[in-house]
């Protein structure tokens, strides 16, 4: 583990502001250490010179000043580390989220979009701990540790060299002591991982468990599943606590062995007390960021580990930016909209294919396809599941790359932004935080209220109010209520901007047969208005509605 | 901890281990850290107290205690954190049974909102970050307070205004400490949880949604309301940066103080004389007082550190006690007193007819039935078909046949009412398939014994064939293949395979399948339920199969819908 990542400066300029900030307060904070332990040193050799109070009080006044002084700059470091870490993780999910907009939905779906989210908001939250507790005592160890020594030195020599010959033992320790946790660990690793579950798996299927009866068995599993567990993670312990041994016996054995030297020498009148104090004070302030540094080793892992991931997807270049078409008269399609718009049903002329291919990765899913889709008609594209139907939606779309030629009515169009062309509604519902009608009416410029309940009437989804308030992800609505708000939702661009094309992929997959009636007679009131309607099923009252069915064959890979 | 309720405390008495556990670790830890005030004050005695000269022989052993207070520090402290983790460990069997105890008799309806399968994770979780209780609150607070009153008692001894100054101090340190960052804490959570919360909603419905965004062209808005909300989190959380620090500023504030205070009575008590164990005080005695606050206090700082562990191991307390009702409430079967067999335990299951009228059930927490006015029979040899809107209550009834609902009406099985039978009994002869089958993490063969342990590897082999796993168990390695957490490994289509194979180890007379094609993609779910039916059949059974999907003729005997409510 590097302790600091330079991706990170490169990606959040409010890190380097906050380790320049962080640098002056630990510099300020190390003389303050100085003067705390001079000014004791000196208060304590009045003293044992028999001063009285009043002369030792200015000495004490400083003192005073200095206590103060040193909570102040604490407490600024932690507040710099604070405002640091709120900057930093504002700036990195910036840069992801603009990221996952230029990557486009097909890339962002093979990341995982739960999980890719879960590491932009609570997952960055690790980064606070790494801010606020390890990057400042790593400073410190930078900054402090090496001052100090210098003064040591430069104060008693002897004990100079002895922390010179101690500190770096530790870190050679704690490199030996973490290879063989390691390597412990790596052999405990998996029967550790299926532990740790073993407790979770034993509650979450608690129902399927007493309907087998097998309920009581499990007081058993679950003791000795922990039994092993605690076994297990004592071994790993048992090192891994090592390392926090070695950081300690070596701060406390060096205060040891300079107290004994200093003792000694004392004695024999070769050293001053003044000296011998001031080193004794001193010399565990230059262990105490390197132990801290050690101590907060899992904060630093933590939050180190949720930057990487987001550093991944930044530095990730390996897809292009989705090509949109290959066609030699692309550039001809972007205008299309305008003139056709408001003569739907006479001037829009049939969505053809030629030569379409679509390859994922390496594989191509779909090969030189050739298909019309006439307008006034409802086609239905079927073919068995896996043999690429989402994936040409998607082509369609412009979220993955094709090759090869796309006209609707004889003229070019492009797949990709804008696609004033298609209206769409995906296998999932896809629906957002808000009203329905907001749902419905996405991306438009203005709702119609009145377009929104015809919508949703065509979707077969007249009893959903527009009205209904939806929570996170359209929670609220029953899985075939959202699915037929979805499809609503292309519905109404469809109607509002006068789109040419239809899809919708799946769209009746959890409806009830009604539900579904009601959708398809909906649909066919949008092909009579002169569009292309083609619906991606399989369902039989889907293939017998259809005008025109086209089956998509399964690639034979030679 | 006066807000703390008896139904968490009841938890938290689970978390703590016995102390016969308990005590080695919080003795060792109690050494370590005396050892290390110790190991300043013999230090800087020592120093003092050669700068006056003496014959080596009065320092012999003040340099012995220096070395050996160094070393056993360090090894009290290692043995303290193996020992108290092995306690916290020990104990953590004993508090997943405890709760596992009490989660038995409602699992699963009577857990709250148990459809939600995060819940059951959270729950888990809280449960084993319930350990930070001995080992991140209890140790370092008790370690910390015996550790700074044994101090406290040794300046004393000393000179007694400095052991006051110290109490004080500690005292101070100890109140603001805890109580100052815990309000501003608190009043910065009241403010930046609801930003976090949107913040995250927002995130994930743009990434979970970024195909609809993207062909709607919507994506620029949200993104600017997105940075908007991050701008709102942002100045909230730069407003409130300025409590952060503060509880270490006052930690260290203090232990500045006492250190002052100590010399500022210390020297003139030099000359007055004063202290308590010898009438003069020696300079070495007084940098004993002046310096082993430092000491005291880095031990002292574990203390603001544990009181926020508390906060949290309360909150997972208290998630825990809400989860896990204190009672059995009343929608949730318990076996009567003297149940009534159907089958005497050594005898094989014979024939059932199971015959419900105007069945009624309700989930707890609810007010209106989910369920109502069903009334169905189901003989040895049925195949039923049970159809409905969602919502209309099919997988309450599924919940109810196999007791995890009590319900009303008329629930009737050979004649027997359901209540009057032990659940087990019930459950012996009505199997349920459920939606979401759940699969241990474990092999094939492990998921499917539990049904019935008795089983060979070819009667196994032979069930899978049956359900339409064979090619597939085979491809994946056989019976030994794992299915992952959760059945990772497997698809929905296949994960209800193996729950019906199990279901058909099992026997059972009568068998619900609920809903098998939830989480199949439509293309195989007509495929499913064919095989499902098909493997199902039997002269000796009577199945329930509970579907959307449409369902072919010849494959059921009979139908029923559900009407929508």
């Amino acid at each position: 583990m590097r302790p600091l990542d330079p991706r990170l400066l490169r990606y959040a300029h409010a890190a380097r502001q906050f380790l320049l900030i962080g640098a002056l307060l630990g510099f300020a904070q190390t003389l303050v250490v100085i003067a705390f332990a001079w000014l004791l040193t000196r208060a304590i050799t009045l003293t044992v010179a028999g001063e009285p109070l009043s002369t030792i009080m200015p000495t004490l006044a400083a003192l005073a000043g200095v206590v103060v002084l040193r909570s102040v700059l604490i407490w600024l470091l932690e507040v710099a580390a604070n405002r640091g870490a709120a900057q930093v993780k504002s700036q990195l999910r910036a840069r992801v989220m603009t990221k996952l907009a230029e990557r486009g939905p097909d890339w962002v779906a093979s990341q995982q979009s739960a999980r890719l989210s879960t590491v932009v908001t609570t997952g960055l939250d690790a980064l606070d701990n790494y801010f606020a507790r390890y990057l400042p005592q790593l400073l410190l160890t930078m900054i402090a540790t090496p001052i100090l020594i210098a003064v040591v030195l430069w104060q008693d020599l002897a004990s100079g060299l002895t922390v010179i010959i101690v500190i770096p033992l530790i870190p050679v320790f704690m490199i030996l002591i973490g290879k063989v946790t390691q390597s412990v660990q790596q052999e405990q690793w998996q029967a550790l991982q299926r532990l740790s579950t073993g407790f979770l798996d034993v509650v979450g299927g608690l129902g399927t468990l007493k309907i087998y009866g097998r309920e009581r068995r499990q007081f058993d599993r679950i003791r000795s599943i922990t039994e092993e567990y605690r076994t297990r993670t004592m071994k790993v312990l048992r090192v891994s606590f090592l390392s926090g041994f070695v950081l300690e016996l070596a701060a406390s054995l060096s205060v040891a062995l300079l107290a004994v030297s200093i003792g000694l020498r004392l004695i024999d009148g070769a050293l001053l007390l003044g000296v011998g104090l001031f080193v004794l004070l001193l010399a565990p302030e230059a262990f105490l960021p390197l132990r801290q540094v050690g101590a907060q080793f899992h904060a630093a892992a933590d939050g180190l580990a949720a930057a990487e991931e987001l550093f991944t997807i930044l530095d990730d270049d390996s897809i292009a930016t989705v090509a949109t078409v290959s066609t030699a008269d692309a550039a001809a399609g972007a205008g299309l909209a305008a003139p056709h718009a408001g003569q739907l049903g006479q001037a829009a002329g049939a969505l053809r294919l030629a030569g379409v291919t679509v390859r994922r990765g390496d594989s191509v899913v779909i090969h030189q396809l050739h298909a019309d889709f006439a307008p006034g008609q409802l086609s239905v594209l079927r073919g068995v599941s896996g043999v690429g139907k989402s994936t040409l939606v998607a082509a369609l779309l412009g979220f993955v790359p094709y090759t090869g030629a796309l006209t609707l009515g004889g003229v070019a169009v492009t797949a990709g932004a804008p696609r004033p062309w298609l209206a769409w509604a995906g296998q999932r519902p896809g629906l957002f935080r808000g009203t329905v009608a907001e749902n419905v009416a996405l991306g438009a410029a203005s709702a119609e209220p009145g377009l929104i309940v015809q919508a949703l009437d065509w979707a077969g989804a007249a009893e959903v109010l527009p009205s209904n308030v939806l929570g996170v992800n359209g929670d609220g609505l029953s899985g075939g209520q959202a699915q037929r708000v979805g499809a609503a939702r292309a519905i109404y661009r469809a109607l509002a901007t006068e789109c040419h094309v239809l899809i919708l992929d799946e769209p009746s997959s959890a409806l009830d047969s009604d539900a579904e009636a009601g959708l398809l007679a909906g649909l066919r009131h949008l092909a009579d208005q002169g569009r292309v309607v083609i619906v991606v099923s399989h369902r039989p009252a889907v293939v017998a509605a259809a005008d025109h069915v086209i089956e998509l064959q399964e690639l034979i890979h030679v | 901890m006066s807000d703390v309720t008896t139904a968490s405390r009841d938890v938290l008495r689970l978390a703590q281990p016995r102390p016969r556990w308990f005590a080695p670790g919080l003795l060792a830890g109690i050494g370590s850290a005396v050892m290390a005030v110790a190991l300043l004050a013999c230090s800087a005695w020592l120093i003092t107290r050669a700068a006056e000269m003496p014959s080596l022989a009065f320092l012999g052993l003040a340099v012995v205690g220096v070395r050996a207070f160094a070393i056993f520090r360090s090894v009290l402290r290692y043995l303290e954190r193996l020992t108290s983790h092995d306690a916290a460990f020990r104990q953590l069997a004993e508090l997943r049974l405890g709760i596992f105890r009490r989660i038995v008799p409602v699992a699963p309806a009577g857990l709250a909102s148990t459809g939600r399968g995060d819940l059951l994770t959270r729950l888990v979780r809280d449960v084993d970050d319930l350990q930070d209780l001995p080992l991140r609150v209890l140790q370092p607070l008790l370690v910390a307070g015996v550790t700074a009153a044994l101090s406290v008692i040794g300046i004393w001894l000393i000179l007694p205004l400095a052991g006051l100054t110290l109490l004080v101090c500690l005292l101070l340190a100890g109140v603001l400490g805890t109580v100052l960052p815990r309000s501003l804490a608190a009043r910065a959570d009241r403010e930046l949880a609801p930003l976090r919360g949107a913040l995250a909603d927002e995130v994930l419905e743009i990434a979970l949604n970024l195909d609809v965004l993207t062909a709607f062209d919507a994506l620029s808005p949200r993104l600017a309301q997105l940075a908007r909300t991050d701008e709102r989190l942002r100045r909230a959380t730069l407003r409130r940066s300025a409590g952060v620090g503060v509880q270490s500023a006052v930690v260290a504030l203090f232990a500045g103080a006492a250190t002052l205070g100590a010399l500022y009575f210390g020297i003139p008590a030099l000359e007055r004389g004063g202290g308590l164990l010898s009438p003069d005080l020696l300079v070495p005695t007084l940098v004993v007082a002046v310096l082993v606050p430092m000491a005291v206090f880095e031990v002292f700082g574990m203390i603001p550190l544990a009181a926020g562990a508390w906060r949290q191991v309360r909150v997972s307390a208290r998630r825990v006690a809400d989860v896990v009702p204190q009672a059995v409430p009343a929608e949730i079967p318990v076996d009567v007193v003297n149940p009534q067999e159907l089958f005497s335990p050594d005898q094989a299951l014979g024939p059932v007819v199971l015959e419900l009228t105007d069945l009624g059930a309700r989930w707890p927490g609810q007010v209106d039935a989910a369920v109502a006015g069903v009334s169905l029979r189901l003989a040895p040899g049925d195949r039923v078909h049970l159809a409905g809107p969602s919502g209309a209550g099919k997988t309450t009834l599924a919940q109810t046949l196999v007791r995890f609902l009590n319900y009303t009406g008329s629930y009737r099985l050979n004649g027997v009412e359901a209540r009057l039978l032990a659940q087990d009994e019930v459950r012996r002869v009505v199997g349920l398939c459920e939606q979401r089958p759940w699969l241990f993490d474990d092999s094939i063969r492990q998921n499917l014994l539990f049904a019935r342990d008795t089983a060979t590897d070819a009667e196994l082999e032979a069930v899978l064939a049956r359900v339409g796993l064979a090619v597939w168990a085979a491809q994946r390695g056989g019976l030994e293949a794992r299915v992952g957490e959760r059945g990772a490994l497997v698809s929905g289509g296949q994960a209800q395979r193996i729950a019906l194979a199990r279901a058909l180890l099992a026997d059972f007379p009568v068998l619900i399948v609920d809903e098998p094609t939830a989480n199949v993609d439509s293309a195989g779910a007509d495929a499913l339920v064919r095989d499902i039916l098909t493997a199902a059949a039997d002269a000796h059974r009577a199945v329930l199969l509970i579907s959307h999907t449409p369902v072919p003729d010849e494959l059921v005997t009979a139908r029923v819908t559900l009407p929508g409510r």
